[in-house]
C-alpha cells in the first residue's frame, strides 16, 4: 500500500518530467469545456475565443519561444466527463495548466483533481461562491462571484430608486447564489424583497412564474439565466402585459441575440454585463478590445457570442501570462506565477487576490461590471 | 383574482400545445406497443423544418407548417421502415433501446448541423398581446391554440372515421386477430408511426416560434409527453387531449400557489397518484395485457 | 466451467492496475465499474423479474446523497420548529446508511408501483425518479440544491493492524469498486439460482400461473426491488467518495439510460450481460473520445448501440452464448430448447 499511495508524487513527476519534454516543441494549455449537451453553445463560444488569443500569441513568436497548444476536450456538460477529462489532460497530454470549465459544477468536479495533480486551472465562466472558498489552491477565477456582481452594483441602486424587487432566477447555483447576494445588499439598501421565483434550466414557459410576478407590488423585476431563457421571458413577459422595470445580472445575456429574438420585447430592459463589446473604446484595454472583436467577425462568428467567448480569450491570455512569467511549463511554478502577473483583460486587469480559508487560498480576479439598457433596438450605456 | 384568471387563460394557451404534444405518441404506444424515444427529436425536427423554410429559405410562415408535416412524417415512416420493421416481433425492451440510440445519435446530428445557439423565427404575427380585462394573451399562442384544435380535430376523424382509422383500431384491440381478417400490419404500424411523428414535427412547427429553437429542446417536451399520455391512458386520443390540460392546469396552480420550484414536480406526482388510485389512467378504454 | 470462467474473469480484471498505469484510464474503468454496479442491479429486476425500471438512478442518487450527508453533517429545519443536527460520520458509516436508506426506498417504491405494469410501470419509475431529483434540487437546506455537495470525503476502512487507510488512490479506489462489484455479483447470482429466484422467473414467464402455484407476486417484486435499490445505493456510496462532488444532476435521466443500455446490450436475465455489456458502453466513449469530433461521438454511441441489438438483438452474452451452443450441439431444434434456459441461467 506504500507504494500505491507513492503513485501521486510519481504521476506528479513523471507529468513534470514530460511535461519538459513535449515542452520541446510546444507549451500545451488544457481546456476542458462543454461542447455536447445542454451548454454545448456557450463552451463553443468560449473555445472558439480561447482559439483567438492562442493564434494571436503564436503570431507573435508564441512565449518562452515556443508555440501555444491548446487541448481541447469535450466535458459533455456532465461533471463526471468534466472530472474525467481533466485526468486526461493532466496524465495523458500532460498539460501544466488548464481552463476550464463554465458550468460551477463542472468545475466544482474538477476541483480534486487539480488537487490530487497540483496543477492549477483557469476558471472563465463559473460563478459559485464555493469555488474560491473551500480551500482549493489550484483555483484561478476571473469571472466574478454573485457577490462582487452585487457589491458593483450597490453603488447604482440609489439612482435607479428601487423600493421593492423580485427574482426569476435559473434553479442552479447561478441563480441562487445570485438571489442570495442581491438580496442581502438590497437589504442593507433598505429595498424590500418580494417573490422569488425560479425556473428549471432547460424550461421554456415561464408564464406561470410571470403572472404570479405580474400580480405582485413589486416595481422591478431582477432575472438571472442564460440568453436563450432570457429571450423567451421578455416574450412571455410583454405577451402578459407586465409593465415592471426588469433587469437582468450574470454577464451572459448577449444582448444583440436578445434584440434580435425578442425584438420590441427587449426594450426597457437592463443589463448588468461585465463586458462592452458595442463599446469597445469604453472597455479598460481598447486596443485588444477591438483586435477581439475585428477577429471574432473576420472568422464568421455570430457578434453576439463576444460576451461568452471574451471569457476563453481572457482565460488563455492570463494562462499564457502565467507560463510566460513561471518561464518554465510546470505546473508547480504556473500557479506561482499565477499570483504575480497582471494583465489589462478585456473587462479589467487580471490580477488575482487571495479568497477562502488561510493557507489554501484560490485566486480572483476583479473584473468590471457595468450596466447596460435596450432602447430602440439598441444597446446603451448607462453610467455607473 | 386576476392572477387566478391569468393563470386559467395560460393553463388552456398551454394545454392545447401538451395536448398535441401527447397525441402522437399516445397512437405510437397504444398501437405499436413502442416506447418513442424518437418523439422528443422530431419535435426538434419539425421545429428545425419551420426554421429552415421561413428564416433561411424566406418562404411564408404558413407555408413552413404543412412543409414541417410532411417531412415528419416522411422521416417517421423512415425510421419506421430501417430501425422497427425489421425487429418486428422483439420485446419492447429491444425496441426502445433501438429508438434511445435513435434518439441520441439524430439529438447529437441536429447540434452538428446547426450548432447549439438557439435559433428562432419571426412570425406574421403583432408583438402587441391581445388584453381581454384583467388578463392578456399573445395572438401567436392563440393561432397555436387553434391549429393545435384542429390537427387534433383531424387525427380525431382519420382515427374513428376511415377505414385506415378503423384497421388502426383493431390492430390496437388485437393485431393478430386483425391480421387474420386482413389487415395489413405492417402497413398500419408504419402508418401509424409516421402519422405521430408528423403530430410531433407538427407540435415542433408550431412551438419552435413560441419559444426558441435548440437541439436539446425536445427532452423536455418528450418527458411532459409520457406524462401527458399516460394521465390519459394508452392509445386513448380523448384521453390525451384531457390529460394535457390537466398537467397544465396542475403546473400553472402549482407554480402560481405552490413554487415554481415544484412546477414540473406536479405532473410527476400526478401520474404517481393516478397510478396508484386508478391504475389504467384517468380515461382508459381497454388495457392491453403485456 | 462456468466457475473457471468466472474466476478467470475476476482475475484478469483483478491485474488491470499492475499493468494500466495511465490513471485517465483507471479513472475510466471506476466510474464505469461503478455504473455497471448500478446496471447489475437494474437488471435483477429487469431481467429476472421482467419489470424496467426508468427510474434506477433514483436508488443510486439517493444512496449518493445519503452517503455524502453523513459524512458532511448537517444541519435541517423540519415543520414544527424542530431542527435536526447531525455531526459528520466516517464515510463507511454513510455508505451503509446508503444502502439501507436506498433499501428501504427500494421497499416504498416497490410497494406502490407493482400495483401496475409494463409501460405504466416504466412511467411510474420516471415520475419517482423525476420527484426525487427535484426534491434534491429545491430541498435547499438539506441538499445544497444546485450549488452541490463538495469536499465529500474519501472512503477510509480501518483495518485490524494496519490502522486507518483512506482510499485516496486510483489502485485502491480501483480495487474497493471490484470488491464491491463481486459482492453484489455473489449476491445476485445466488439470489437467482435460489427458491426465490425461481419464483421471480416464474412471475417473469407467466403471472397467472405463478400466482396459481401459489407465489406471492408482491412479496416476492418487492423483496427483489429491495435489493436490487440497495445495490444501486451502494454503487451511488462508492460514485458519491469517489467524485467527491455531487449536485442534483445525479438523477440525470440520461445516467439511467446509460445502465439500461449496459443491460441490454449486454443481455437482461444473464448474470455477465451488464459487465459486458456497462465495459463495452462505459469504454467506447473513452475509445470514441481522440478519433471523431465530439458530436460524432454521440452519433457514433447510438449507432453502435443500435448495431448490436440488429446483430444481437437478445443482448451480447445470450446471442453469443446461443450460437455457441447450436455450434456445439448441431442441432439448432435442441438449441432452441437451450435457449429458454440459457435466457434464465447464466451461460458464461
Amino acid at each position: 500500500m506504500t507504494r500505491a499511495l507513492g503513485l501521486v508524487p510519481v504521476f506528479a513527476l513523471a507529468t513534470a518530467l514530460f511535461g519538459g519534454t513535449a515542452g520541446a516543441q510546444t507549451i500545451k494549455i488544457g481546456v476542458n469545456e462543454p461542447l455536447t449537451g445542454a451548454f454545448a453553445a456557450s463552451g463553443t463560444y468560449v473555445v472558439n475565443g480561447a482559439k483567438i488569443a492562442a493564434d494571436e500569441i503564436n503570431a507573435k513568436g508564441g512565449i518562452l519561444g515556443k508555440k501555444i497548444e491548446l487541448v481541447i476536450e469535450d466535458n459533455k456538460s456532465n461533471p463526471t466527463e468534466a472530472a474525467a477529462v481533466a485526468e486526461k489532460l493532466i496524465t495523458s497530454d500532460k498539460v501544466p495548466v488548464l481552463m476550464g470549465a463554465w458550468g460551477s459544477s463542472l468545475t466544482l468536479a474538477v476541483m480534486p483533481k487539480l488537487m490530487e495533480y497540483e496543477t492549477p486551472m483557469v476558471v472563465e465562466t463559473s460563478s459559485s461562491g464555493k469555488i474560491t472558498t473551500t480551500g482549493n489552491p489550484f483555483v484561478f477565477r476571473i469571472s466574478p462571484p454573485s457577490a462582487v456582481e452585487a457589491a458593483a452594483f450597490k453603488g447604482i441602486v440609489d439612482k435607479l430608486a428601487l423600493k421593492k424587487v423580485d427574482f426569476l432566477i435559473i434553479n442552479n447555483d447561478w441563480g441562487r447564489g445570485t438571489a442570495e447576494d442581491f438580496s442581502k445588499m438590497m437589504k442593507d439598501k433598505g429595498i424590500s424583497i418580494g417573490l422569488v421565483e425560479t425556473m428549471d434550466q432547460g424550461a421554456q414557459d415561464m408564464s406561470a412564474q410571470l403572472s404570479k410576478i405580474k400580480s405582485s407590488d413589486s416595481e422591478t423585476v431582477i432575472v438571472t439565466t442564460a440568453v436563450d431563457q432570457l429571450t423567451l421571458i421578455f416574450k412571455q413577459a410583454a405577451a402578459l402585459g407586465l409593465k415592471k422595470r426588469i433587469i437582468t445580472t450574470g454577464g451572459s445575456q448577449n444582448p444583440d441575440q436578445i434584440i434580435a429574438q425578442a425584438g420590441a420585447a427587449a426594450n426597457g430592459t437592463m443589463h448588468l454585463t461585465t463586458f462592452l463589446p458595442w463599446f469597445p473604446d469604453k472597455t479598460p484595454n481598447p486596443e485588444a478590445t477591438n483586435y477581439f472583436i475585428t477577429e471574432w467577425k473576420k472568422r464568421g462568428f455570430e457578434f453576439a457570442g463576444c460576451t461568452e467567448s471574451f471569457r476563453g480569450y481572457d482565460g488563455i491570455r492570463t494562462a499564457a501570462a502565467a507560463v510566460e512569467k513561471a518561464g518554465k511549463a510546470e505546473p508547480a511554478a504556473i500557479k506561482a506565477a499565477l499570483w504575480d502577473i497582471n494583465i489589462k483583460g478585456l473587462n479589467g486587469d487580471i490580477v488575482f487576490r487571495k479568497s477562502g480559508p488561510e493557507g489554501k487560498e484560490s485566486g480572483q480576479s476583479q473584473p468590471n461590471v457595468y450596466l447596460i439598457e435596450i432602447n430602440d433596438g439598441k444597446v446603451e450605456l448607462k453610467t455607473l | 383574482m386576476s392572477e387566478f384568471l391569468q393563470h386559467l387563460v395560460n393553463m388552456l394557451v398551454l394545454g392545447g400545445t401538451y395536448a398535441l404534444l401527447g397525441i402522437g405518441l399516445t397512437l405510437i404506444f397504444g398501437i405499436m406497443n413502442v416506447v418513442n424515444f424518437t418523439h422528443g427529436v422530431l419535435y426538434t425536427f419539425g421545429a428545425y423544418i419551420m426554421f429552415i423554410v421561413v428564416q433561411q429559405l424566406g418562404l411564408n410562415f404558413f407555408l413552413a407548417l404543412p412543409v414541417a408535416v410532411l417531412a415528419g412524417w416522411l422521416l417517421g415512416a423512415t425510421i419506421e421502415l430501417t430501425l422497427l420493421r425489421p425487429l418486428r416481433g422483439s420485446d419492447i425492451d429491444t425496441t426502445m433501446l433501438v429508438m434511445i440510440g435513435a434518439w441520441i445519435a439524430m439529438q447529437s446530428g441536429t447540434l452538428w448541423i446547426w450548432g447549439g445557439v438557439a435559433k428562432s423565427v419571426a412570425t406574421p404575427f403583432p408583438e402587441a398581446p391581445l388584453v381581454l380585462g384583467p388578463v392578456s394573451v399573445s395572438w401567436l399562442r392563440l393561432f397555436v391554440l387553434a391549429a393545435a384544435a384542429m390537427l387534433i380535430l383531424v387525427t380525431y376523424l382519420l382515427i374513428n372515421k376511415t377505414s385506415l382509422g378503423r384497421a388502426m383500431r383493431a390492430t390496437f384491440q388485437d393485431h393478430d386477430t386483425a391480421s387474420l381478417m386482413g389487415v395489413n400490419v405492417d402497413m398500419i404500424y408504419t402508418s401509424t408511426f409516421a402519422i405521430g411523428s408528423s403530430l410531433a414535427a407538427a407540435a415542433g412547427a408550431l412551438l419552435g416560434p413560441v419559444y426558441v429553437i435548440f437541439p436539446q429542446m425536445g427532452d423536455l417536451a418528450a418527458v411532459k409527453a409520457f406524462a401527458i399520455v399516460i394521465l390519459g391512458g394508452l392509445g386513448n386520443i380523448t384521453g390525451a387531449v384531457i390529460g394535457g390540460f390537466i398537467l397544465a392546469l396542475a403546473e400553472e396552480l402549482g407554480a402560481g400557489y405552490v413554487s415554481s420550484g415544484y412546477r414540473d414536480a406536479m405532473g410527476f406526482v400526478i401520474i404517481i397518484a393516478v397510478l396508484i388510485f386508478r391504475p389504467t389512467g384517468l380515461f382508459a378504454r381497454a388495457e392491453r395485457v403485456g | 466451467m462456468r466457475a473457471a470462467v468466472t474466476i478467470l474473469a475476476v482475475a484478469a480484471l483483478a491485474s488491470v492496475p499492475l499493468w494500466l498505469r495511465d490513471p485517465y484510464l483507471l479513472n475510466a474503468l471506476i466510474t464505469t465499474g461503478i455504473f455497471v454496479i448500478g446496471a447489475m442491479s437494474l437488471n435483477l429486476l429487469l431481467g429476472f423479474t421482467g419489470q424496467l425500471s426508468l427510474g434506477h438512478i433514483a436508488f443510486f442518487g439517493i444512496g449518493a446523497y445519503v452517503s455524502a450527508l453523513t459524512s458532511l453533517g448537517f444541519d435541517v429545519g423540519l415543520p414544527g420548529d424542530v431542527r435536526l443536527v447531525h455531526a459528520p460520520w466516517p464515510p463507511i458509516a454513510g455508505s451503509l446508511l446508503a444502502i439501507l436508506v436506498a433499501g428501504m426506498c427500494g421497499y416504498f417504491v416497490g410497494l406502490l408501483s407493482f400495483r401496475v405494469r409494463g409501460a405504466y410501470f416504466v412511467i411510474v419509475t420516471i415520475s419517482f425518479a423525476e420527484v426525487v431529483r427535484l426534491v434534491a434540487l429545491n430541498w435547499v437546506e438539506l441538499t445544497q440544491g444546485p450549488l452541490a455537495l463538495t469536499n465529500i470525503p474519501s472512503i477510509a476502512l480501518s483495518l485490524p493492524g494496519i490502522g486507518e487507510l483512506t482510499l485516496r488512490t486510483k489502485m485502491q479506489n480501483y480495487y474497493l469498486v471490484l470488491v464491491v462489484a463481486l459482492v453484489a455479483y455473489l449476491l445476485i447470482a445466488r439470489l437467482v439460482h435460489s427458491h426465490f429466484g425461481r419464483a421471480m422467473r416464474g412471475l417473469m414467464e407467466n403471472e397467472t400461473l405463478a400466482v396459481s402455484v401459489g407465489i406471492d407476486v408482491t412479496r416476492t417484486l418487492t423483496l427483489a426491488a429491495v435489493i436490487s435499490a440497495a445495490i444501486a445505493g451502494a454503487a451511488g456510496s462508492l460514485y458519491a467518495h469517489y467524485i467527491r462532488i455531487i449536485d442534483p444532476e445525479v438523477f440525470a435521466f440520461i445516467n439511467t439510460v446509460t445502465m439500461v443500455i449496459m443491460v441490454i446490450s449486454g443481455g437482461k436475465g444473464s448474470l455477465a450481460g451488464p459487465v459486458v455489456g456497462g465495459l463495452i458502453f462505459g469504454l467506447l466513449p473513452v475509445a470514441l473520445r481522440p478519433v471523431m469530433a465530439p458530436e460524432a461521438q454521440w452519433i457514433a454511441y447510438g449507432g453502435v448501440l443500435i448495431a448490436i441489438l440488429f446483430v444481437l438483438p437478445r443482448g451480447i452474452v445470450p446471442s453469443l452464448a446461443q450460437r455457441f451452443i447450436r455450434r456445439r450441439s448441431g442441432a439448432p431444434a435442441l438449441a432452441s430448447v437451450a435457449l429458454t434456459e440459457t435466457g434464465a441461467k447464466e451461460p458464461a
